[in-house]
């Protein structure tokens, strides 16, 4: 049998993967395969120019400059890990005739394709995301045929001709159903290799999810909070606008992420950063608001959100998010507010309103188990960046 | 004879044929007022015409000469009571002119009231009236039987009675000229219609001879009467000088009398004594003309004298036609002398794109709601709703009318209304027209902008900014297909490697 040209890879599954289209799922690729690819690559060049063109795109709404980008072996090993776990959920792996054994193999091959070293390089974490950021919305589309005497059922597959022919006569029926993410990816089988390849795209954690996608390793991901153009891309992504509740299910999603953070010991300086990010999050709803017709009215956001009556359907860290600058303003008063928050009237006065109205909902007590969860990471204490950039006095001048 | 004063809430009565009206006052359904002599009775007549209108009292109006039993003769006038108003009027007038009033229905009329009996009087002793009699009136110390002598219709009061001069009656205010009668002997009628004519008098005028009820009457010669509107004051001077030329002022819709003169009573408020068919005109000296009504008469404009060269003929003469040449005036930009109007969009340079495009992806989504964007190798044109502050970048624009764009601070001139200005730019809906300052508008149809957001400008290089379509295409759907593998697809698939040979740490 020919051996697979990495050619045919690119054009069936990559740049359907990042740019969408038809993803093509074959036989599983074992790893010496992904070896040899590496070394067809040269010889592949128009799908990798394909590739790289589509990843440059879906990076040109993220970063006023998208890096040059080449796909390499780590990002085909990435891809070739999601196409052996897309596998698992081929009706061909489903077949009585493959074993446990058989599926467990194409399981840690997959696995040891997707455990790519972690990264903190900007770009590869750029190249990774543009890779695999459609991760959450790959679908599939199973068509049930039933006719007179019979039905069948296709996964991901065309229904053969001649079980669609004479479909008045036969009485031929067509029933589509959409899997999503939930079914393809968050199965057993391929759960544990997905959240491996996710921990490998952290970008892409930050910037989407899904309900039953695993949940974000704020470690992981804190370094991207540090780098200001990927920050900035990160909050305006979470906090778009729209209605009230779909605009918190972002930012609740990393304040539960950050809940998990604290119940490890993580480095404090990693925790100021998810802190003072999650504080800039709720100040971007604030500043959504600054153009009321009254100032001074409260927040129908936090209204909406916050409100008594539906505390049951409050997504998981959602109170969180919101109780954090009240709980910082008595752990670490300087995380408490965004700095040049003051600088424009209208913002300090929503800011006030909404940390006013969000102590008026959530009760202190919840603010008060916060702040003291925080105490017990943020301990040092911190110089004053003043401090640190004040120029030298005349006495230490002398001393020199 | 004896009457008794009528007491307030009197409802029975000696008198025949009299009631109370609604007032209380005694009233029968005629007034009936003597007069000594006939001058009497046209006094009344003048007087109430210049008061209130004889048309009301005209269905009923009859003027009688009547005799007493003693041979005297008085002018008896009987006229409807309408009201008591109009008989109160009737009697203050009949007193002035020193008549006597009376009311009644049919043969008895009493005394009507005065200020000794504000409720009227009752005749207590009516006693059998004497065959010859024809009516009978009760005064306070007597009562009086007339018998009829004979009917004076009023229309023929009417024309016997003569026009009298009026000193200065002739100087006619604005309003009284506003419509003139002209009486042009056959003449003058010509120059006259062509002097209105070049003097832009709006006039009608028809050619008329007096109707003559016998054949004996003098042969009227027959004249042209011209309608003449607001007719300046140096012209009525002139046409009242001018022999030949009378001039008439409308009374009422059926007659006209001469200027400077006055019919003794006032022929407007008895109209009705002239059938509709006629037209009277009141002459100097006695003379009133019937002429056929109403006035049929035309427009003086179509009368002017015509001539006519018909041994000249001339054929119309062929043009082609043309549009008209166009007078054009430069439109430029100027100063605005107004307050600074609201800033609605801005226009940025194509070079400063990258600036924009680094701003965009700085700014929060939220701060940028409501703005649009299209991309021009003029420029990027931001057009937003609010707030357009948060884009310090371009040359800021303000707006004159629905989409038409000039810089701020600029007017357009010459300065004409929005509407002529965006009819002559070929400004419409669904079109942005944007001035710039150099002078060379330009326009984008609605359909090129796009909501500012990331993506609008993601495929922007930001070191060139020559492209126009900016906007990145949606992503499509990613969709699994499972293609058939074979039956033999796992056969000699391989171990995974050992784990512990993976390579860790960060790259």
């Amino acid at each position: 049998m020919a051996r697979p040209h990495v050619s045919g890879f690119l054009d069936k599954f990559v740049r359907p993967l990042v740019a969408g289209g038809e993803l093509h799922i074959g036989a599983p690729i074992p790893t010496p395969d992904v070896d040899r690819w590496e070394s067809e690559l040269p010889h592949a060049s128009v799908e990798l120019v394909a590739v790289d063109d589509a990843r440059t795109s879906v990076l040109s709404t993220l970063v006023v400059r998208p890096p040059a980008l080449v796909l390499e072996r780590d990002d085909l090993a990435l891809a070739a890990g999601l196409h052996n776990a897309l596998f698992l959920v081929h009706p061909r792996a489903e077949r009585w005739s493959v074993s446990d054994r058989q599926r467990r193999r194409i399981i840690d091959n997959a696995l040891s394709l997707v455990s790519q070293p972690l990264t903190r390089s900007r770009t590869r974490v750029m190249a990774r995301h543009a890779l695999l950021h459609n991760l959450f919305h790959l679908k599939r589309n199973d068509i049930v045929v039933s006719w007179w005497t019979g039905r069948a059922r296709f996964q991901g597959q065309k229904p053969s001709a001649r079980l669609t022919a004479w479909p008045s006569v036969r009485r031929v029926r067509e029933d589509i159903t959409v899997v999503d993410f939930d079914e393809l990816l968050a199965v057993p089988d391929t759960a544990p290799i997905v959240a491996t390849l996710l921990r490998r795209t952290p970008l892409t954690q930050l910037l989407d999810s899904h309900p039953g996608a695993p949940p974000l390793h704020w470690e992981d991901a804190v370094f991207l909070l540090r780098d200001a153009e990927l920050a900035r891309a990160i909050a305006y992504r979470l906090v778009p606008d729209v209605q009230p509740r779909e605009q918190v299910v972002g930012p609740a999603r990393l304040a539960a992420a950050f809940e998990q953070m604290l119940e490890r010991a993580p480095e404090e300086a990693d925790v100021r950063a998810v802190t003072a990010f999650l504080v800039h999050l709720s100040a971007l709803y604030a500043l959504g608001e600054i153009h009321l017709r009254e100032i001074n009215a409260k927040s129908p956001l936090i209204s909406t959100v916050l409100a008594a009556e539906a505390a049951g359907q409050r997504p998981r860290g959602l109170t969180t998010l919101f109780a954090l600058p009240g709980a910082l303003a008595t752990v670490d008063p300087r995380l408490a507010t965004p700095p040049g928050i003051e600088s424009i009237p209208a913002l300090a006065a929503r800011w006030r309103i909404h940390r006013a109205q969000t102590a008026e909902l959530l009760s202190d007590a919840v603010i008060d188990a916060l702040a003291q969860r925080l105490r017990r990471h943020l301990k040092g204490e911190r110089r004053d960046p003043s401090e640190v950039v004040a120029l030298p006095t005349r006495e230490t001048e002398s001393r020199t | 004879m004896a009457l008794e004063h009528v007491a307030q809430g009197q409802t029975r009565f000696f008198t025949p044929g009299v009631a109370p009206d609604p007032r209380g006052i005694l009233l029968g359904r005629y007034c009936l007022m003597t007069f000594p002599t006939l001058e009497g009775a046209v006094s009344w007549l003048r007087l109430y015409s210049a008061e209130a209108s004889l048309d009301e009292l005209m269905a009923h109006l009859t003027l009688t000469k009547a005799k007493t039993a003693l041979g005297s003769r008085e002018i008896v006038i009987q006229i409807p009571a309408v009201s008591s108003y109009a008989a109160d009027r009737a009697a203050r007038l009949a007193r002035l002119v020193g008549g006597a009033i009376y009311t009644g229905t049919s043969k008895h009329f009493v005394k009507f009231r005065d200020d000794r009996s504000p409720y009227g009087y009752d005749a207590v002793d009516i006693g059998a009236m004497p065959a010859s009699t024809d009516f009978m009136v009760h005064g306070d110390e007597f009562a009086q039987g007339y018998v009829r002598e004979g009917e004076l219709p009023f229309a023929k009061l009417l024309f016997r009675l003569s026009i009298r001069r009026i000193p200065g009656a002739d100087q006619l205010a604005a309003e009284d000229r506003g419509e003139l009668y002209l009486a042009v002997a056959h003449g003058l009628s010509e120059g006259i219609i062509r002097y209105l004519w070049r003097n832009r008098v709006e006039a009608q005028a028809g050619l008329f001879t007096p109707r003559s009820s016998s054949a004996f009457d003098e042969q009227r010669r027959g004249y042209m009467l011209i309608r003449a509107r607001a007719l300046p004051e140096r012209i009525l001077a002139l046409f009242l000088g001018t022999p030949g030329i009378d001039v008439f002022k409308p009374a009422g819709a059926n007659a006209a009398v001469a200027v400077g003169y006055e019919h003794p009573i006032d022929l407007a408020s008895c109209s009705s004594v002239f059938p509709p068919d006629t037209f009277h005109v009141f002459w100097p000296n006695d003379r009133v003309d019937v002429l056929p009504g109403p006035l049929t008469l035309s427009d003086i404009g179509d009368l002017t004298r015509v001539d006519l060269e018909l041994d000249k003929p001339r054929d119309p003469a062929q043009h082609g036609g043309g549009a008209a040449e166009p007078i054009g005036v430069e439109l430029r930009l100027a100063a605005a002398m107004g307050p600074p109007k609201r800033v609605v969009a801005t226009l940025i340079e194509t070079k400063h794109a990258d600036r924009l495009k680094r701003m965009l992806f700085a700014l929060p989504p939220v701060s940028l709601k409501g703005h649009r964007v299209a991309v021009t190798d003029r420029g990027i044109l931001v057009v937003g709703s609010e707030n357009l502050d948060v884009i310090p970048l371009g040359q800021l624009m303000c707006e004159l009318t629905p989409g038409l764009l000039v810089p701020l601070g600029m007017d357009i001139v010459p300065r004409v209304s929005p509407e002529v200005l965006a009819r002559a730019l070929g400004h419409q809906g669904g079109v942005v027209t944007v001035f710039t300052n150099d002078n060379h508008p330009f326009q984008i149809p609605e359909s090129a902008f796009t909501t500012l957001e990331r993506r609008a400008l993601a495929k922007m290089p930001t070191d060139k900014a020559e492209s126009i379509d900016y906007a990145a295409e949606p992503t499509a759907e990613a969709q699994v297909v499972n293609d058939a593998v074979g039956r033999f697809a796992l056969w000699g698939f391989p171990d995974a490697p050992d784990r512990k040979l993976l390579p860790s740490g960060d790259k």
